[in-house]
């Protein structure tokens, strides 16, 4: 919501002087809520009013960028609290911890590595974390700058003695790592460390409250590129911070107007991952994790991605023909669009039936069977062309292709638009597909 | 959108008679009617040209509370009877209502902090009905004012633009839609608005057409609530619909029953 | 500004449906489950009640069920034994309930009669003392034949049957409400479906109000799990907020799901990529009981005992009070 007249008013004069044009201050604010006049005409509002509403006018979470180039990630700038009011727009940026003790350059080479790919989609994870384990100012920046060497992506860098951490952020400045962090002890030199190399700042405070305070002294000093924590480590804890600061934020609470950072507490990684998984749910902007394993991690950035989809775009897969299972020329075609959950769902049940087949992902946009062809996406003539761009003729020695069961009315047409080829009328559910495929394949 | 049903009025015969006569069974009757067709406030009004309002309130007030457990809506001017009915309503009440006049919005500002009670604030002042939104709309900014600082929650407070006869003061219609979405702007949480949704059609032909009409344009400008005829069957059914069409409630094919039922 | 907590205050909750019957209630169960009851998104207990904690049920099926050769470290002894099985998983592994598919009953497997089918349900209710879950072979003929069988063989044990579709709900709801038994309502990853059905089921019988479990239809982790999760977040969100024809608890069947996919059958050696397949499985199915929970998922249907077991401890955590 935009200001409101009230909120306005509190920062008239309430002279009711009329030198604005309008005849009362509450007129004046109530215009000014609506957009019909601007702050301008009043002569009489402080500068302090000023601030306040152009700071009550900002968007909620501020965009916080950490790292350069190619590997930018763009934290907060964020507006629901549910993905279904409209959607979730930054994907939590996942993190991998490294210990300046251990051997910081292989880790860094493996993690930068940490790239998936599955369903046509590619996952990467995006933050590096470097901690200063060993108390040692000149190691810890040695670790850094290995780290720094063997990946370019985004940097945390975890110390919270600024005398230890001033080396490392000088090495690597120009990467705008996250620093992590201030608190109530250390925050005077964190900031200027901070403000002097323009990076962006993580606070810490003891509790939710305490966390509050601190980032108003802290936004009081000039810094404003921040990241909170609030200091909870557990599960339901944690939750129940993220959620607050997310509401806060919403209802223009400013000292929670930034995004936020979790730490998970599990030593076990396979708990580590599903603790991990509640925390991209609900509203982490970065989520720190020490296992670096491919089995742990992907299943939590699919669900990153997955979460941070835009309900209202469906995702589709790239259009073609996919072969399921070790298919031969005499193997069955089947059709379907190329919308996600179409697609899986029909590959899925051709997997069931255990007869290698070929499927064709028709480019519909992304769209189901059904929306499809009401849109007139998904038709004879379409089917057809798909058919051909994929040489499905060299494929198979069969010429005969099964369309999906609710779109029946367009055999007719498909046989004619394909040149003859012979159209099997399949189930109008995927989940008839084994049995049909008993009964025509085998 | 609430419907608040109107129809346990003075100004309606058997009503007049019942109170008159003490015959509890008609009260209590369309205390149930109102709330089985899908009312979920009961507007109670002992009528013009009562005798002895304050008592005539206290015993609409038991009488519906013996057959229904929805919240009432004390409908007067007489601030005594209002007072009177809220000490007995077993749940908090809805006041109908005060305008934007100095003395008035203290005594029942300071009545509804004290009771608990939401209260419908009427966008007139000693001046009358204003006609653009503009000062209606200053109006309902100088009610949210008060009884915020009178104690009210501003989200138990229902802004009345003050609908006129469509017949007579058609140009009002367009304003008082207008001062629906401005409303809204007025707080942080925002004020509650309310329509009296037959002060529209008063004097028409089909009224009901104009009425529900009317509620369908109003919701999309925002209504909360509305004092109407709860068992106008067009009326509850085209609420219902606009409900879906705002994406207010989830869609189901049985969608007007379970607005009904709800 | 100082920090004010924000709390939502919602007008209504979630309803409570109880599963399973003791003696005195009619039945043969050692205790009830219910479920259901939230006054308040899932795990915020510093704004509301969770009175019952989320529910693990494992899955098992009344034919050796050809799963991934993983589970034949925990089941191999007993997935010809319908009865043992179900001792395991709660002796064992912990379930809080048990859920039997009567996977034999579809024609094109074993074809097996609903007299046989409801004796396999009667050997596994004295087998364990948790509540049970029945559901059908999936096929709508067949199933319609199992449901008065089994509703009447296991009548006064008050067992949660399913399943109930907009195109076949009759004869299930008539099953249950001859022999007091529960429901679970599915639909198509839709919500105006899922409160048509809802509906529907009430109007056969009032009673059947707090006898409905709702299943939106799982996805997997990867396979458009997004898409259930916000149908869950709307309907219990509505629910808070009054909508009294979604007002049900919700059922998953998590396992069933991700042991479809590839990511959890795929091993290593055919994709790199994705790391070693045992843990990768276990997380998916993890992950995606994880991800459900926080919408408001009342019973998970799982199979993996260590999916369930990381889910459990996951539980565990998040019904841990937050209050500020």
């Amino acid at each position: 919501m935009g200001l409101t007249g009230l909120e306005i008013f509190k920062h008239l004069p309430k002279t009711n002087c009329k030198e604005c044009g309008f005849p009362t201050c509450l007129a004046f604010a109530m215009a000014l809520a609506s957009g019909k006049t601007s702050l301008d005409l009043c002569p009489h509002v402080t500068e302090e009013g000023k601030a306040a509403l152009e700071s009550a006018s900002a968007p909620p979470i501020k965009l916080v960028k950490v790292g350069t180039g190619d590997h930018l990630l763009e934290l907060g700038d964020e507006t629901e609290l549910f993905r279904h009011d409209k959607r979730f727009f930054h994907p939590t940026g996942v993190a991998v911890l490294i210990s300046d003790t251990g051997d910081a350059a292989a880790e860094a080479a493996a993690f930068d590595e940490l790239e998936f790919d599955r369903v046509g989609l590619h996952y990467v994870t995006d933050v590096v974390a470097v901690k200063c384990d060993s108390g040692d100012g000149a190691k810890y920046r040695a670790a850094v700058e290995a780290v720094a060497g063997k990946t370019k992506k985004a940097m945390i860098l975890l110390c919270e003695d600024p005398d230890l951490l001033e080396g490392a952020v000088e090495a690597v400045a120009d990467r705008k790592p996250l620093l992590y962090a201030a608190t109530a002890d250390n925050y005077e030199k964190m900031v200027e460390l901070a403000k002097a190399k323009g990076c962006p700042l993580a606070v810490r405070g003891e509790d939710l409250e305490k966390t509050a305070e601190l980032v108003k002294k802290i936004v009081a000093l000039g810094c404003k590129e921040l990241v909170l924590d609030s200091g909870a480590r557990d599960t339901s804890k944690v939750l129940a911070d993220l959620t607050q600061m997310r509401r806060g934020a919403i209802k223009k609470f400013r000292p929670f107007g930034y995004p936020t950072i979790a730490f998970t507490s599990k030593e076990d990684p396979l708990e580590e991952i599903v603790q991990a998984g509640v925390y991209v749910s609900k509203y982490a902007s970065i989520v720190v994790l020490k296992t670096a394993k491919r089995e742990h991690l992907l299943p939590l950035l699919s669900w990153r991605q997955n979460l941070y989809t835009d309900p209202q775009k469906p995702i589709a897969v790239e259009p073609g023909l996919y072969e399921v299972g070790e298919v031969t020329a005499d193997s069955p075609v089947y059709c379907t669009t190329n919308f996600s959950l179409t697609y899986f769902i029909v590959e899925g049940e051709v997997e069931n039936s255990r007869i290698p087949s070929y499927i064709l992902s028709v480019d519909t946009g992304g769209i189901s069977v059904l929306t499809a062809y009401a849109d007139n996406k998904f038709s004879g003539e379409i089917i057809a062309k798909a058919m051909k761009e994929v040489g499905l003729e060299e494929k198979v020695n069969h010429k005969s292709i099964v369309l999906p069961g609710h779109v029946a009315v367009l055999q007719g047409t498909l046989e004619e638009e394909s040149g003859g080829w012979k159209v099997l009328v399949g189930p109008r559910e995927a989940a008839g597909i084994p049995k049909f495929a008993k009964e025509k394949f085998v | 959108m609430i419907i608040i049903g109107e129809r346990i009025n003075g100004m309606f015969q058997d009503i007049a008679r019942a109170i008159r006569e003490r015959d509890g069974s008609i009260i209590q009757e369309w205390a149930r009617k109102q709330e089985q067709n899908g009312a979920r406030y009961l507007d109670i009004n002992v009528g013009p040209g009562s005798t002895e309002p304050v008592e005539a309130m206290k015993w609409l007030v038991e009488e519906t509370q013996k057959a229904s457990e929805l919240p009432l809506c004390l409908d007067s001017t007489n601030y005594d009877a209002i007072e009177a009915g809220l000490k007995i309503c077993k749940r908090p009440a809805m006041i109908n209502s005060v305008p934007a006049e100095a003395a008035k919005m203290e005594r029942v500002f300071t009545m509804a902090a004290q009771y608990g009670s939401e209260v419908i604030c009427l966008a007139m002042s000693e001046e009358g009905i204003p006609k653009d939104s503009e000062s209606r709309v200053a109006l309902a900014m100088e009610l949210v004012a008060t009884g915020d600082a009178l104690g009210v929650p501003i989200e138990n407070l229902y802004i009345d633009p003050l609908v006129l006869p469509c017949n007579v003061a058609q140009d009002h219609g367009p304003e008082v839609l207008e001062t629906l979405r401005q409303v809204k702007l007025i707080s942080d949480p925002p004020p509650k608005t309310v329509v009296g949704l037959s002060n529209a059609s008063q004097g028409t032909r089909d009224r009901e057409l104009v009425n529900r009409v009317f509620a369908v344009m109003a919701m999309a400008n925002g209504l909360d609530a509305a004092i109407a005829d709860a068992n106008d069957d067009e009326l509850m059914a085209a609420v219902a619909t606009a409900r879906i069409l705002l994406n207010i409630d989830i869609y189901c094919d049985s969608y007007v029953d379970v607005f009904k039922q709800a | 500004m100082a920090l004010e907590i924000q709390k939502e205050r919602y007008r209504s909750k979630v309803g409570e449906v109880v599963l399973g019957a003791t003696k005195e209630q009619g039945g043969t169960r050692s205790h009830t489950v219910t479920v259901g009851g939230e006054s308040a998104l899932p795990f915020l207990h510093f704004e509301g009640e969770m009175p019952h904690r989320p529910v693990i049920a494992l899955e098992i099926s009344d034919m050796a069920p050809g799963w991934h050769p993983c589970f034949d470290e925990y089941y191999a002894d007993v997935f010809e034994n319908t009865a043992a099985w179900a001792k395991k998983c709660v002796d064992e592994y912990g379930a809080d309930l048990v859920q039997i598919r009567l996977q034999s009953a579809d024609p094109d497997l074993k074809d097996r009669s609903p007299e046989e089918c409801a004796a396999t349900v009667k050997e596994v209710l004295e087998a364990v003392g948790v509540p049970l879950i029945v559901v059908g072979c999936g096929k709508a003929e067949k199933d319609n034949l199992l449901y008065p069988a089994v509703a009447e063989a296991a009548a006064g044990e008050n067992l949660l049957l399913g399943v109930a579709e907009v195109e076949n709900y009759k004869a299930i709801t008539s099953a249950c409400m001859a022999h007091q038994h529960n429901v679970i309502a599915l639909s198509p990853i839709d919500i105006n479906i899922c409160k048509q059905l809802n509906i529907l089921i009430a109007e056969m019988s009032m009673v059947m109000n707090s006898r409905i479990i709702i299943d939106p239809c799982m996805s997997a982790l990867g396979y458009g799990i997004e898409y259930t999760y916000s149908i869950m977040e709307r309907a219990r969100l509505g629910a808070l907020q009054g909508d009294r024809m979604l007002s049900m608890p919700m059922i998953g069947n998590v396992g069933y799901e991700v042991w479809r996919t590839k990511e959890a059958n795929t091993p290593v050696e055919e994709n790199p990529g994705w790391g070693e397949r045992a843990e990768r499985a276990v997380l998916w199915e993890a992950t995606t009981a994880m991800a459900f929970l926080q919408a408001g998922l009342d019973i998970l249907v799982m199979r993996h005992p260590h999916a369930a077991a990381l889910t459990r401890q996951n539980i565990d955590e998040l019904m841990q009070d937050n209050s500020y």
